[in-house]
Order: C-alpha cells, then structure tokens, then sequence
C-alpha cells in the first residue's frame, strides 16, 4: 500500500501522530482509506460525492461515509423513492469500493408490508447491486431493529446498513440515534436511517434529506422523445440539515447506464410543471456539474 | 363400578376427572428429569420410562447406588416409583413391576422370570388370561412349554416378548430426544442462580466441549445447553451456528443472545447441573488469516452476527434473496435464511435480468386491489384509487403480458398485463390487470404489485 504510506507521512506531520489509518472496502475517492483522528472518520476523504454538482456543494462535498445519514420520505407512498435514493447512494460507494461487501436492510413491524419488499431483480436492474450483496434483517418490534442495526453498525464486513421505519417512533430519538451514529463513525460505514410518514424528530444524524419522487423524463430515441413514456428515475431531494446549513431542494436523476446521478437543471414549481421538465431533458445536454451547483442555489433561495 | 355406586358405599368420595393429557405431561417432564442420569430416556407406555444407563452407571457408583439413588430423589419429589435394572428392556420392565429394586445380574434374567405371571411379559390382559386358562400361570411354565402350539394359539407376540426379555432377542430403545454426539455436563453442589454464574459455568463446559471437538477435528453447528433445575424443571436452550464452531468466547455470545431474547430463564431455587451439547458437529476447517487478518475475519465476523441476530429474533430473522426461475414476479425471489456465506446460488443469469424489462424496487408480496378508470379497456390506466387514495396517471409504459405457469401443477390465476405507471406527482407504480374484457363473466381485476424507485 504505496499511497497509504504516503498519507500516513503527511498526516503525521500536520497532527503530531495522532492520527490513525486504517484499509477500509468502501471509502471513497477510490483511494479506499478512511482517515481517523481518535477513533472517528475525519476530513473530507470520509464523504461520498453523488455526483450532483449543487447537491454536493450544498453538503459540503457530498454524503459522509461514516456517519449515520436520516432520509425522510413524507408519505409511505414515497418508499419506492426513498429507498432508491438510498441504494443508489450504496451503489456509488460499491462501484468504488474494492471488495464488494454486502448491504444490511433492517426493518421491524409492518414495514415491508405497508411499504414494500426489497425485489432483488428490480434492485439489480436499477442500480447494479446483485442479490447477494442484500441481506435483510426483520425483528417484530423496532428494539429488535435497533439492536440489529446497532450491532451492524459496527462491522466492517458490510458496506452500508439502511434502519427504515415507519411512522412516529419515539423509541428512535436522539440518544438512540447518537449510539448509531457513534457506531457507524467507528466503523466506518455508512448507516441510513429512512423514515416514512414521521414527523421529523431530533437526532444525531449530522445530515438529513427529504426525498421524494419527481416526474420523470421521456425515454431518449434518436428522432428525440419518446411521447407517454417513462425515462430514468428521478428524486426530488430536499437538504434539510447539512454540515453547512443551507437548505436548498434539487432535482437528481440516476443514469441507469454510468451509474450515476445527473442533476436536472431545477425550475421553482418543476415538480408540478411536467411539461417544463421535459423539455428541459430534452434536449439531451444535462448541464455540468459546475454549472449546476450555481442553478441550483439561486432556485432554492 | 359407577361413580354413583362408588358414592353410595362412602358418600364422602372425591371424583377428579381423569387427564390422561396431564399425566403424559407430566411423565415428559420427568423424562426430562431423568435425562441427567443418561440422554438416552424413552417413554414407555403411559406410566413408565426407559433409561438405558449403559456406559453411566460409573457416574453414579454403581448400579445398586445408581437405582437407589433415583427412587429416593423421586421420593422426595413425591413419586412413588418403582424401579428395575436389567440388561434387557423386557427383563428391567418386569423386575420394576414384580421384583423388589435391585440390579437383575446379566444371565440371570431366566431365574427371575420363571417365578412371575405371564402378565410379567408385557402382555395384555386378554392374552395373560387365555394363558392362565390353559394353566400357564407363571412365565417358567411358560418356558417349558413347547412353542409350536403357543404361537399357533396366541401369535408371535408371548414368545417374543418372551425371548426379548432373556436377552434371545435384540429390543431397540428409541430415545425421546435426539442423542447429541458430544456433551459435557457440571453437577453443582450448590445450586446457581445468577445469569453470570451460568455464563461462567457456561465457558467452562464450552472449553472442554473445545477440547473434545478439536480431538474430532470438528466443530459444532447446533448447541444445546440444558438447565436442570432443583424442583425438576428442564430449561433447554439450542442455538445454531452458520459455521463450525469451537471457541468458548463466541459460544457464550450466541448463547447469552438467546438468554436475552427469552428475557433470562426462570431460575426459582437454582439449577443444579448443566449440560451443554454439540447436537450438530460439522468438520472444522482451521484458517490461516492474511498478514493484516482482514478478509477473513470480515467474513467470519459477518456469519457470528448472523447467528447473533437468528439466536435473539428467530430462524427467519436474517435473510437473503435468491432469484428463483420463475416469471411470476412474486415468486422470482424466495428469501432463504442467511447462511454467512455470500454465494451466488439459484440462478446465475443476472446479466441478463439486469438488462431485462423493467421492474419495481420494492414489491408487495400479496399484490393489492386497486380501482381503475381506463380510457379504453383493454388500455392503461388513466386514474386509480389504491389504499384509499385517488391518483391520476401522468404516464404509462406498457403492457408487459405474463401468462400463468400452465406447466405448473394447479397452476391457478389469470393473464396478467402489466403496466409501467407514473401518477402526477412522479410517483412510480406497477399496476397490472388480471384477466380480459371479453372472456369469462367476472370482468378484469386490477392490482398494486410494486413501486420503482
């Protein structure tokens, strides 16, 4: 390991040796290293761009990889939207990664059943991740859950853990969260906490999104769009708490074939106009990702 | 006699209806107690057991000590047991009925029979009576008496029972529980209470079951540890394992999960002995660990969670998909319990599902009705009503047709044509329809199967 050896010599001098490195799967910035200073991820090579120029200047450089990271849908109806946006934030960080460590989802109660089972051959077509890299874990109450998720938190041999629960949950409050996020920040991994339908709570989660579906675009053919049909996925993300504090909505779209998320240029009330947002993918030129983060403040502002 | 007959000679007679379903539970929970003297305990009939005490007896100091040892610790539980040692079932059976209790030496058992009634043979009443008749009153005349004409009036039955019980004829014993190929066990002079005591006891037996399973080159898959309590109750615990397993440290967290899931166990005055065993042993592979011990470890550390979590919430607790060749979306993936190992089993075509049609991130496993307004029949849908919610559909891809699996025995179920379905607010749905407009009386069903991401 050349390039951790090199870190090594760089961070010693700046922090008087107390910093330690350590090889982990699915670190970004594909060198595959998590920094730490006193047991926690540090700096900046602990987050996971998502590519969407405007969403990640407005996280401070993307999602951290270390942390536990709380995704809201509104309504259980929006599950579909927010655990795509969570797999496909795992899917970024494994196409990183070196060794392709699993993906833990606990649930407890009634979730999957109001909400939806994972289905395997959709997650693969979506976003790449093979059956085998999903495991799920069901306990009856959330305790069960949390202890699971708690315990998962803190292995390595997973890349990601998503928590999802439903509805108000007063056992998941800040001391429940902190022990996750103190977990998580060990290990090194993210853990993505999606509530459906709650209201939001306090918790240690340095970051919170609101995800929700937005409309799609019509499919690509070569004389231009394809009229009734439905394109990629697209999410309407919401930052409503960030390390930088500026909250700002942004319209995403997954690239089934890069993998990856494109920004779509966001208009005030686009989630509405169906017909603005399709002419805007029409013309088949995504705006780049610089260009994008400028946009994308001055609509939320 | 009748209850009312019964009355009239003593008017202060007590009537208790009989339970011939409490009294067998009660003769399993004394098996149960008497597993501390062997595992191989069977019932026998509705008030006796078998204990085959082959290979025991030295535990206990003899044969003579051993028997006195278990009609006085029924005694004082408040049994009143009768009890006989024999080398066959047959033989120990009559001398627990007919002879007074002791040890019945190997070779002897035809002395000790001839004394006693037919009855002694574990015959029933019809046949011990129909032998009296003709004057057979004890089972030594019995012996003498020429075979032929017995078997031809009485069947097989008094003659095998016969040379079972002298040893002529082999007589299996089929234990109640499994009989593990490993078990340890500590008899406490005084009886424990706390969980930490139990723990402790716990790594200690764990450490010479290591021993054991190391000298087997094998570890163990399924671990009981069984809890004799004072008063007679049998607390047993089993918890599984993905891989073999030996180490004392790892043992006790399976097994202090599973303590936590049944909120610790009912320990009242103590438990007097505990036993713990490999019902399951599976070869072990020793691994060597990489300089850094990471893959590895990450693997195993990945499988000792697994159980964790199956030892606390349940067998179905962890799992994971497996694609399964069917076209039936619902039954495309069966979700098998987690084995820690990730391995690609079932079907290996994925390339091919990852570029293939479509499909939802999220399925409901029993698909929903829904209400639809179509524009023209057969079309898609233009508004529905799902979970008592109105949507109007923005877009629609479709239909994607999938016929039933008519090779399938009782295949039952309609065509099925599904739709691609956004609402206005961008929220992505799979409805199908069930059936055709112009067949059959019941017109087409709609459901919610899914919801895309």
């Amino acid at each position: 390991m050349p390039c951790a050896g090199k870190l090594r010599g760089s961070r010693v001098r700046c922090r008087s040796g107390w910093s330690r490195l350590r090889c982990a799967g699915s670190a970004s910035a594909g060198a595959g290293i998590v920094l730490r200073r006193q047991g926690a991820a540090d700096g900046t090579a602990g987050l996971l761009p998502t590519g969407a120029g405007g969403l990640d200047a407005a996280l401070g450089g993307g999602l951290p990889l270390a942390a536990l990271v709380e995704i809201h849908g509104r309504e259980t109806r929006d599950a579909g939207a927010v655990a795509g946006f969570a797999l496909a934030m795992v899917a970024l960080a494994r196409r990183q990664a070196t060794v392709k460590a699993p993906l833990l989802w606990v649930t407890a109660g009634e979730t999957f059943p109001e909400a939806g089972s994972p289905y395997a051959p959709g997650i693969l077509h979506r976003f790449g991740l093979p059956p085998a890299a999903l495991l799920v874990a069901q306990g009856r109450r959330l305790e069960d859950a949390l202890w699971v998720a708690e315990e998962a938190a803190a292995l390595g041999a997973l890349s990601a853990v998503l928590l999802e629960v439903r509805g108000h949950t007063p056992k998941l409050d800040l001391t429940a969260t902190r022990r996750l996020h103190r977990r998580t920040q060990a290990a090194g991994r993210p853990l993505y906490l999606l509530r459906h339908a709650g209201e939001p709570a306090p918790t240690a989660a340095p970051v919170r999104l609101v995800v929700s579906a937005a409309p799609a675009a019509k499919r690509q053919i070569l004389s231009g769009t394809l009229a009734g049909s439905i394109g990629p996925p697209a999410f309407t993300v919401a930052v409503s708490r960030s390390r930088l504090g500026i909250p700002a909505t942004f319209t995403l779209e997954w690239n089934d074939d890069e993998r990856a998320f494109d920004e779509r240029r966001s208009d005030p009330g686009g989630a509405q106009d169906h017909g603005a947002l399709v002419s805007a993918a029409a013309d088949g030129t995504y705006p780049e990702s610089a260009a994008g983060a400028g946009l994308a403040l001055r609509g939320a502002a | 006699m009748g209850v009312a007959d019964a009355r009239a000679m003593h008017p202060g007679l007590d009537v208790i209806e009989a339970e011939p379903e409490a009294d067998r539970r009660l003769l399993e929970s004394l098996a149960d107690w008497c597993d501390r003297y062997t595992p191989l305990v069977a019932l026998c009939g509705e008030d006796g057991l078998f204990l085959d005490i082959t290979g025991c007896v030295h535990l206990f100091g003899g044969e003579q000590a051993m028997l006195d040892e278990v009609l006085e610790r029924l005694y004082s539980q408040g049994f009143r047991a009768r009890a006989g040692l024999a080398s066959t079932p047959g033989m120990a059976w009559a001398a627990a009925r007919f002879l007074r209790p002791a040890p019945i030496e190997p070779g002897a058992e035809a002395p000790a029979l001839s004394g006693l009634p037919p009855a002694a043979l574990r015959l029933e009443p019809p046949a011990c009576k129909g032998l009296e008749s003709l004057g057979l009153r004890t089972v030594g005349a019995l012996m003498e008496t020429p075979r032929g004409p017995l078997v031809r009036r009485f069947g097989k039955l008094p003659v095998m029972r016969l040379d079972q019980a002298l040893g002529r004829l082999e007589e299996a014993v089929s234990p109640r529980l499994p009989v593990a190929p490993l078990s340890v066990e500590r008899r406490l002079a005084e009886p424990v209470v706390l969980e930490d005591d139990i723990e402790r006891l716990l790594l200690l037996l764990s450490a010479t079951l290591k021993a054991d399973l190391e000298r087997r080159d094998e570890g163990a898959r399924l671990l009981q540890l069984a809890l004799f309590r004072v008063d007679g109750a049998v607390h047993r615990l089993t918890v599984g394992a993905s891989r073999p397993l030996r180490e004392p440290a790892l043992i006790l967290k399976l097994f202090r999960e599973k303590l936590k899931a049944l909120g610790g166990v009912d320990a009242d005055y103590g438990f007097e002995m505990v036993r713990l065993s490999a019902l399951e042993a599976a070869p072990f592979a020793a691994e060597q660990v990489d300089l850094a011990g990471e893959s590895k470890a990450d693997d195993a550390g990945l499988a000792l969670f697994a159980d964790r979590v199956r030892a606390r919430l349940g067998d179905r607790s962890i799992l994971q998909p497996v694609m399964v060749e069917s076209h039936i979306p619902e039954r495309a993936v069966a979700f098998l319990p987690f084995t820690g190992v990730i391995e690609n089993v079932g079907r290996t075509d994925e390339g091919h599902l990852a570029r293939g049609m479509e499909r939802p991130v999220r399925l409901f496993p029993h698909p929903e009705p829904v209400e639809v307004m179509a524009e023209i029949p057969e079309g898609p849908p233009a508004r529905f009503r799902w979970r008592r919610a109105s949507y109007r559909v923005a877009g629609a891809e479709g239909p994607e047709r999938i016929a039933p699996e008519w090779w399938q025995e009782r295949e039952e179920g309609e065509t099925r044509d599904y739709y691609r379905v956004e609402d206005d607010r961008g929220r992505r749905y799979w409805l199908y329809r069930e059936g055709f407009y112009d067949e059959g009386e019941t017109p087409p069903r709609w459901f919610m199967q899914g919801v895309f991401a």
